[in-house]
């Protein structure tokens, strides 16, 4: 019953889908400027620029953890922008050239944004980056004994400082509970962005396509001599230094082991496959480790703190002991790394002196 | 010694990370702080007390009306029992042993008698009960003066449902008064209600605004973890393809470019796999391989580490490559600075904050100080390679003359090889004086 009005898109639903999806872009970003300043960036209006600048600011850098950042000038803000779209990656020269004042550039800096948005999972990292926690990062055992059974959340047993604190301090709890619910609509909105989001993507399409053309042949940025180049030569040779090592350690026990075991039976060669899948495997996990980028993320990252009995059932979450060991053998791992620069320092300076006469060093007594 | 830039450019990254230091330290102290104030008594509530309105569920301080008890008001109700039965026993025994309520600010000030404060409830009047000293060692808290019962009643109860134990007590007169005329004789001419988390922790609870809004803010965020696609959501993903696309095309740059934050997080993984690879080469080299199997496995791994070093040596020859030919700058200066530990892959940190569970002091003492070390350890890398990177070519560009090459050697050989803690001796041999 009723007229059925999915069937042909009401036009008067069609023109407001965009500015309402704008208007929940701009409620999921955290210093979202006014949907009147995207319109005006697609003409390139300058009064659009300024509010842009700062919210590429905003999204390209990490917010501090005290919130106590100093909050720079706009020009210092547009160099910081453009810097840290050039690291990224940004395709189009067009930024670059933008004055440095931040008075210009409307269009350019909502390519920008469309750009980080359309790469990644820009507004779920921003929102992640700014997360209100509520747990304790930081170990903090007696409250955690002293408020056991409270918390309504089973899995979780005792409360957290935060939250004793906001018993103990109402006003703070206030702010608390503040954040909480401001944080709440920017996920709310989040999600709703993601159903709105397809008529952007199409307005996107017609804002590139009022820029001029570029050049297609951009003029090279000079290269700046930075310590990233270095790094990548560092690891070039240590690399080569390990595989020195490795080579000369197997060579002569390959030998060794080749003359020892002499005739081999058929039980022989089934063995030696079994090993060396075994081994594949194994180099294979290992492979992984750095590929991956790690088996725990971040055993530092934001997990939260929670007491329990011993032996209790897992599943639950990490395990200290787990974490624990991760991050003795991140230690050990760190530790042969900060060895290795030392050593490869101690090569280079022994290098760089050893040709001259005259000289005695002494090194300084042995650890 | 050193260059004007060279010089400023290491004091920024010396000054980073003495600041990185200071913060850290802030934020335990801060931490510390806040803790240790949560552990002594709690100071009254700096609101005024609200008058008794039957008010919304949201407003903390407001006590509700008298209603019949609950399940969970009797529950409590039993708890709050049980806690003055122990009151009792502990201040018979003390009066036993003829302890004089000694108004010591420690016996004053230490936890609440829980018989107090269920008595001024019991009885309206301003009922004054002494403290029971705990056996425990009092724990050296402030006193603190707490004008109206109310107020420590509100802290105790359920923010939420303010007078949950509250009716639960006014029950209790039904119940046979025994025992609240147990209830000791009065010695201190004050009440002092104090709360302690030592005593009172465990009868805590949430206000319920917060409650909502807490599991509210945990729902969204699985929700948001987990629709990563439907129907519109492929549409959109579509879109951003082609809208990128569009954008490197129209930019004149081939898109096999790789970029700067690319280059850098490869060189990063390649780095932390020179280091696994190393860690695992001592791990076979000090193993002892009994027989001939053992040993075989042992060479194997190494040839096939000696691989995968290898392949991560070509990787980085194409990346070098790749940035000469493309003039990258792979790190640009004056880039916004990166958060220290940069947020894992977007999925992980999407998810509700995943639980760390601990059992003892103990596991969470060594995670603290491990934790600890691994970041000093990274601060610790990250400035032997700036350090590396901005004087060892000094080293090398300067002529070897004369001492103030020496000098330079002498700190450049403490800095980067002893950690700054110890230095090298230089002798010359000079030519004989005469």
């Amino acid at each position: 019953m009723g007229r059925r009005r999915r069937r042909r898109v009401d036009p008067a639903d069609a023109a407001r889908a965009l500015p309402e999806a704008i208007a929940v872009l701009t409620r999921t970003l955290p210093t979202g400027p006014s949907p009147e300043t995207f319109r005006r960036a697609k003409f390139d209006r300058p009064e659009a620029a300024p509010a842009l600048w700062r919210l590429l600011f905003c999204v390209l850098s990490p917010m501090p953890a005290d919130g106590a950042s100093p909050s720079l000038a706009l020009e210092a803000q547009a160099r910081s922008v453009k810097a840290a779209l050039r690291f990224q990656g940004y395709p189009r020269r067009a930024l670059a050239q933008l004055p440095d004042d931040g008075s210009q550039g409307g269009r350019e800096l909502l390519l920008a944004l469309a750009w980080l948005l359309a790469r990644g999972p820009t507004l779920e990292q921003l929102l992640a980056q700014s997360r209100v926690r509520l747990g304790d990062e930081m170990p903090v055992c007696e409250i955690h004994s002293y408020t056991r059974g409270c918390h309504s959340d089973r899995s979780l047993g005792h409360l957290s400082v935060t939250e004793t604190e906001l018993l103990r301090d109402p006003e703070g709890g206030q702010q608390l509970l503040q954040r909480l619910e401001r944080e709440n609509v920017r996920l709310e909105a989040a999600l709703e962005w993601r159903r709105r989001e397809l008529v952007f993507w199409q307005w996107m399409d017609t804002v590139l396509g009022a820029c001029p053309p570029e050049a297609s042949q951009p003029t090279f940025l000079p290269k700046i001599p930075a310590q990233g180049a270095a790094e990548l030569e560092l690891v070039v040779r240590e690399l080569q230094a390990l595989q020195e090592e490795l080579q000369g350690v197997a060579e002569t026990r390959w030998a060794a082991w080749e003359a020892r075991v002499g005739g081999h039976g058929p039980e022989w060669s089934a063995s030696r496959r079994a090993l060396q899948e075994a081994v594949r495997q194994d180099l294979v996990a290992l492979q992984w480790a750095w590929e991956r980028g790690g088996g725990l993320a971040q055993p530092h990252g934001p997990h939260r703190l929670v007491r329990t009995e011993a032996g209790a059932p897992e599943g639950r979450g990490l395990q200290a002991t787990e974490v624990i060991e991760v991050l003795r053998s991140r230690e050990a791992c760190l530790e042969v790394v900060l060895g290795q620069l030392q050593g490869q320092c101690r090569q280079e300076l022994a290098r760089l002196v050893g040709t001259l006469p005259g000289l005695i060093w002494i090194p300084p007594p042995g650890r | 010694m050193l260059p004007a830039d060279c010089s400023s450019r290491l004091v920024a990254e010396l000054r980073d990370a003495l600041d990185s230091c200071a913060q850290r330290q802030r934020q335990l102290e801060r931490s510390l702080r806040i803790s240790r104030r949560l552990l002594r008594a709690w100071e009254p509530a700096k609101t005024p007390v609200p008058e008794p309105t039957p008010g919304p569920e949201t407003d903390e301080e407001v006590p509700s009306s008298a209603c019949s008890p609950s399940p969970q008001d009797l529950k409590e109700l039993e708890l709050l029992t049980q806690v003055l039965e122990k009151a009792v026993r502990v201040r018979k025994g003390i009066s036993k042993a003829g302890g004089d309520k000694a108004p010591t600010v420690k016996s004053e000030s230490t936890a609440t008698s829980p018989a107090t404060r269920a008595s001024t409830r019991l009885r309206a009047s301003d009922w004054t009960g002494s403290h029971a000293s705990e056996t425990k060692p009092p724990r050296g808290i402030r006193q603190t003066r707490v004008p109206a019962k109310d107020l420590s009643e509100h802290r105790l109860v359920s923010v939420e449902d303010p007078a949950c134990i509250g009716r639960g007590a006014r029950a209790a007169k039904l119940e046979p008064s025994r025992r609240s005329q147990e209830t000791v004789p009065l010695a201190a001419p004050q009440a002092r209600e104090v709360f302690t988390l030592k005593d009172k922790g465990i009868l805590l609870q949430l206000p319920v605004a917060f409650r909502k809004a807490a599991s509210q803010n945990s729902r969204l965020w699985a929700q948001l973890s987990s629709t990563h696609t439907s129907d519109s959501g492929d549409a959109a993903t579509t879109a951003k393809n082609h809208f990128l696309q569009k954008m490197q095309t129209t930019s004149g740059w081939p898109s096999s470019r790789l970029s700067p934050a690319e280059v850098e997080a490869e060189v990063g993984r390649l780095q932390k796999a020179c280091s696994l690879l190393r860690l695992r080469m001592g791990e076979e080299l000090t193993a002892d391989p009994k027989d001939w199997m053992q040993e075989y496995r042992c060479l194997l791994t190494l040839e096939g580490l000696q691989a995968l070093a290898g392949q991560c040596l070509h990787r980085l020859q194409e990346l070098r490559t790749a940035v000469v030919e493309q003039q990258l700058e792979p790190w640009p200066e004056g880039r916004l600075p990166r958060a220290s530990s940069p947020c894992g892959g977007g999925a992980d940190t999407i998810r509700s904050p995943p639980l760390l569970l601990y059992s003892s002091t103990q596991e969470l003492q060594t995670l603290a100080a491990l934790r600890l070390r691994v970041a000093m350890l990274n601060q610790q890398i990250h400035l032997e390679k700036v350090l590396m990177a901005e004087l060892l070519p000094l080293v090398r560009e300067q002529e070897p003359l004369g001492p103030p090459w020496l000098a330079l050697c002498r700190a450049v050989h403490s800095l980067l090889c002893e950690g700054g803690e110890r230095f090298l001796t230089i002798l010359r041999e000079d030519e004989p004086a005469d």
